[in-house]
């Protein structure tokens, strides 16, 4: 693995996609993968195919939904548009990720060398 | 739990419809890729490298589509379904292990669904009547003996009625026998509930006609009245929609109807003539109160802990106040069904403990399978090699075994269950008589329950875990895996370890141990049967005949009237009169002076002159009655071969003496405790039934009702007939009831007998096959395990006796070893058990046969892998090494 570079946490790739569809609208599967790289701006690894895999659980959970269109290009592809209930559950994720986030940072701030 | 439901949804139609969406995926897919490439031309790429580099991003097409599809369907229901497959052409292919292991576990999986069926609709049921979870029985507990008593002195009863508030329509009731006469129908001996007017409202079924019992009928002086059920107000009164008021009698008294209940109600246990339980003190003599079943309904929002605590808080009468009590006895409320069977345990701990040694029936059947399972496993080491080099994981194939073994076992369940399902009944009424179909306890309800499919499904887990999973981790253990995964050649790297070489040799001793004594015993149950009564049974009417009324005084001389005008019924050869009818005699603790052996069991009947002329009974010795024998205070007695046998033992039976043990069940309670002398001893008869009996004189007109035997040939139609016409042209008080060929009560007891000797003769052969298959396994590995030696033999020209001899000599030295220590074993059960004495019957020769059985079914087993010895191509097997 490059230096600086690390793999999405496990199960926070649903968020970043959920996230990635509230802020663009309806995206193709490789305009996903496309954007969470772009905002990681390289620090993390998006394997391409775990995002389609992604989107195969997020689609049976009804949190986004598919329909065939035309690419920018013109080409056939697959758009996915988040759901009400993919709102719904993106903010209790973002609420949640921050709150654990937020202590995680507390605890690793506190958790520094005893001074002598 | 929304987005949960609907991946539930989504997986199912994906694992249902899993190629509706490939197409669709793999369209994406490829959209992806010219996206993708695409968007790196524009980045200044060149096709050829923006097109691998985008194929580089997405990763593994194959994979991805797998990936897909698992994420898509349900992929372990998937290989499940495979395993499935695999185990079914397994099944078909080790045919012999399908049929023995199959039959082996459907036997024991349907006696651990029948115990636990059985089990479970005597007591671990609710009453179907309304709440009938709430009704609950109160009776003694002996804490000293830990058992419970099922019925209270009526003093108890009467206390417990007046003072407890945490139980309502608290009741009490008592079965007994009586005499029914009955204006349109049968008069014979019925089961009559002597019940407390409390117990129609405890079970809230409104009769069908008229009343139930109410408290006044209780009342001293009150008119007898009777409820009936529905059967008998069919059979007895001819539906007769005016049977209210109508009179039946019972025991000589005539009782009014005054209720009809419809067909189901049998309350308390199975019942369908009610009359009233009297429970003031003044209806009975002192110290002749009889003992009763009390019931009662819980009050509402009491528990069970909450009566028990009251009543355990009130207490039993102190000894002095009751007769025979115990200052052990403390009251229990337990729920209604545990108090009718007391001898089921209800306690959940104890009832548990009992399917837990149930379920152990498992283990000796499927530890067989186990050890064929294992050589199996061994034996297809290749194929195993080859899937762990394809990738798949020890679990996984264990896992595979496993279900391999559970599609057998799932078929063996299903058996055992459907088997549960027919004979559970039948079986009830051998571990419990009196709970049979015929009797059965009006919420006995065999049809399958949810909890007995569950049950008879983990006994198919837990068969499954035993006959396949142990030995599939054993043959795939650390050690095996460095063979597996080498793909060694046949012949090397295989083991049957010393436990399994133990295992089967043990097998081998026990078979050989237990079969004689199983032999005996099968030929014991099944005797009677194949040999027949050896007298022409079909040609005997048995029936009672008995008196309406309390007046019997006349019924000696109408007894010998009906005799003396039936002789000249043509068709009639000869009659009889006894007391019971033949083969239904009532059993009795029997003492005999000067035996050491404690008090047996024998049937007792009262027989007139002609009693064993008719039935062509033989004598072996003393004498048949004579004219003094039937003077009133004589006390000789004759007794049968089987007594003597089983009885009397040691010595001349002639001149000894004989006693009703201290109890006298059976035997009239005045001649209790009365020595009685053996003057003759007559053959069994029916033969072969190997029943103790024991006859008494009987003169004409000193017993009421008595039983008719009548030999008439195919003439059964029109002597009934007669016989009836006789006794009511004589008197009307005259009655001939419950008229049925001796046949048929014959083999009616014969069936059940057979039945359990089928399933002692199935587990004979079982065992038996298991020996077969086991010796099979080990010559089989035997062969496999020295190929090249056997090759290499063949080649330098080696006789085929002394091949064969030099292959399986060394093999067969653990099995000589079990053969050899069973056969002391039998010879010690034969000579320290005495078979006869459960039923069993002595075969001559028995050891010597068992021997020749077993040494026949051990060539059987080696026939297979001695051809296939001789058949090995030496040059073939000198190439695989």
């Amino acid at each position: 693995m490059p230096d600086g570079q690390s793999p999405i946490l496990q199960g926070t790739l649903d968020l970043m996609v959920l996230k990635t569809l509230e802020q663009l609208g309806p995206l193709h599967g490789y305009g996903i993968a496309r954007r969470i790289e772009q905002v990681g701006e390289r620090a993390l690894i998006v394997n391409q195919g775990t995002v389609y895999l992604c989107l195969v659980r997020l689609v049976q959970k009804k949190w986004i939904t598919a329909q065939w269109g035309a690419s920018e290009n013109n080409r056939k592809a697959k758009f996915y548009s988040i759901t009400r209930a993919g709102r719904a559950q993106l903010k209790a994720e973002t609420e949640n990720w921050a709150r654990i986030s937020g202590v995680i940072g507390r605890v690793l701030q506190l958790a520094g060398p005893r001074s002598a | 739990m929304k987005a949960f439901l609907h991946t539930i949804v989504a997986r199912l139609l994906g694992f249902l419809r899993p190629k509706d969406f490939d197409p669709d995926f793999d369209r994406e897919l490829e959209a992806h890729l010219a996206v993708a490439a695409e968007d790196k031309i524009q980045r200044s790429m060149s096709p050829e490298q923006a097109r691998r580099m985008a194929r580089m991003e997405l990763g593994g097409l194959a994979q991805l589509r797998e990936a897909a599809r698992a994420a898509r369907g349900l992929p372990w229901l998937g290989g499940f379904w495979l395993d499935v497959k695999l185990g079914l052409r397994m099944l078909r292919k080790s045919w012999g292990l399908t049929l023995v292991g199959g039959l082996a576990m459907a036997v024991a999986i349907g006696l651990g669904t029948s115990v636990f069926a059985i089990w479970n609709a005597l007591v671990g049921t609710t009453l179907p009547l309304a709440d009938g979870d709430r009704v609950v029985a109160i009776q003694p507990w002996d804490a000293a003996t830990q058992t419970a008593h099922r019925d209270t002195p009526l003093a108890d009863f009467r206390r417990w009625r007046d003072v407890l508030r945490s139980v309502t329509d608290i009741g009490a009731t008592r079965r007994t026998e009586r005499n029914l006469i009955t204006p349109d129908g049968p008069a014979g001996r019925v089961s009559v509930a002597e019940m407390s007017a409390s117990g129609f409202q405890l079970a809230r079924v409104q009769p069908l006609l008229g009343r139930p019992l109410i408290q006044d009928d209780e009342r001293s002086g009150a008119e007898p009245v009777v409820v009936i059920g529905h059967d008998l107000w069919q059979s007895g009164f001819s539906a007769d929609a005016a049977v209210l008021g109508r009179r039946l009698q019972l025991d000589g008294t005539f009782h009014a109807v005054v209720g009809v209940m419809p067909q189901d109600f049998a309350f308390p246990v199975n019942q369908r003539i009610w009359t009233t339980l009297r429970s003031n003190p003044l209806d009975y003599a002192q110290d002749q109160e009889p003992e009763v079943f009390v019931f009662a309904r819980l009050a509402p929002g009491v528990t069970l802990d909450g009566a028990q605590a009251e009543v355990t808080t009130i207490g039993m009468l102190p000894p002095d106040a009751v007769a025979e009590a115990n200052e052990h006895l403390q009251p229990r409320v337990v729920p209604y069904a545990a108090g009718v069977f007391t001898d089921v345990p209800s306690n959940r701990w104890i009832g548990g403990l009992i399917f837990f040694l149930v379920a152990l029936l498992l283990v000796p059947p499927c530890a067989n399978i186990a050890i064929l399972v294992y050589a199996r496993t061994v034996t297809r080491a290749e194929e195993f090699a080859a899937r762990y080099a394809l990738g798949a994981s020890r679990g996984r194939i264990v896992l595979q075994i496993f279900v391999e073994v559970l599609v057998l076992a799932a078929a063996a369940g299903i058996a055992g269950f459907l088997f549960a399902r027919q004979f559970a009944g039948q079986l009830s009424r051998i571990v419990l008589p009196g709970s049979g179909p015929q009797n059965a306890p009006f919420w006995m309800d065999f049809s399958p329950s949810f909890k007995t499919v569950l049950w008879a499904a983990g006994l198919v887990v837990l068969a499954a875990a035993i006959a396949g999973g142990v030995p599939a981790l054993q043959a795939t253990g650390r050690r095996r895996q460095a063979g597996l995964q080498s793909l060694r050649t046949r012949g090397t790297g295989m083991r049957l370890g010393k436990t399994w070489t133990a295992l089967l040799a043990l097998q081998v001793a026990l078979s050989l141990a237990v079969l004689p004594s199983a032999l005996e015993m099968t030929w014991g149950i099944f005797r009677p049967s194949i040999l027949g009564p050896e007298f022409a049974i079909e040609e005997f009417l048995t029936g009672w005949l008995m008196m309406e009324g309390s007046d019997t005084s006349r019924f000696g001389n109408l007894q010998a009237e009906v005799v003396g005008q039936l002789e000249t019924q043509p068709g009639l050869s000869g009659m009889t009169v006894s007391a019971a009818a033949v083969m239904e005699e009532p059993q009795a603790d029997i003492e005999v002076e000067g035996s050491e052996a404690a008090a047996s069991q024998a049937a007792i009947n009262h027989v007139d002159d002609v009693f064993f002329d008719l039935f062509d009974a033989r004598f072996l010795a003393g004498r048949g009655f004579d004219a003094g024998d039937f003077e009133p205070g004589r006390t000789t007695v004759i007794v049968n071969r089987s007594f003597v046998e089983e009885v009397v033992s040691d010595g001349n039976p002639l001149g000894r003496r004989v006693r009703y043990g201290p109890r006298g069940d059976g035997g009239p309670v005045s001649e209790a405790r009365v020595w009685y002398e053996i003057v003759g001893v007559v053959d069994d008869f029916p033969s072969n039934n190997d029943r103790p009996m024991m006859y008494h004189p009987m003169a004409p007109g000193t017993m009421h009702p008595v039983s008719l035997a009548l030999r008439v040939g195919s003439a059964a139609g029109p002597v009934a007939r007669r016989l009836q016409q006789i006794a009511r042209a004589l008197d009307p008080a005259l009655r001939v009831g419950r008229l049925r060929s001796l046949g048929e009560i014959y083999w009616q007891r014969k069936s059940v007998d057979n039945m359990v000797g089928l399933v002692l003769a199935a587990v004979m052969l079982i065992v038996l096959l298991f020996s077969m298959a086991g010796m099979y396994a080990l010559m089989a590995f035997t062969v496999a395990q020295r190929w090249r030696e056997i090759g290499l033999r063949s080649a330098l020209g080696a006789p085929p006796r002394r091949l064969v001899a030099g292959i399986f000599g060394r093999a067969l030295v653990p099995l000589a070893a079990g053969a050899v220590s069973g056969g002391l074993m039998a010879l010690l059960i034969e000579s320290n058990v005495q078979i006869t004495r459960a039923g069993g019957r002595n075969i001559p020769g028995v050891l010597p046969a068992s021997a020749a059985l077993m040494i026949v079914v051990g060539l059987f087993a080696l026939i297979g892998p001695a051809r296939r010895a001789l058949r090995v191509d030496p040059a073939e097997a000198l190439r695989d090494g």
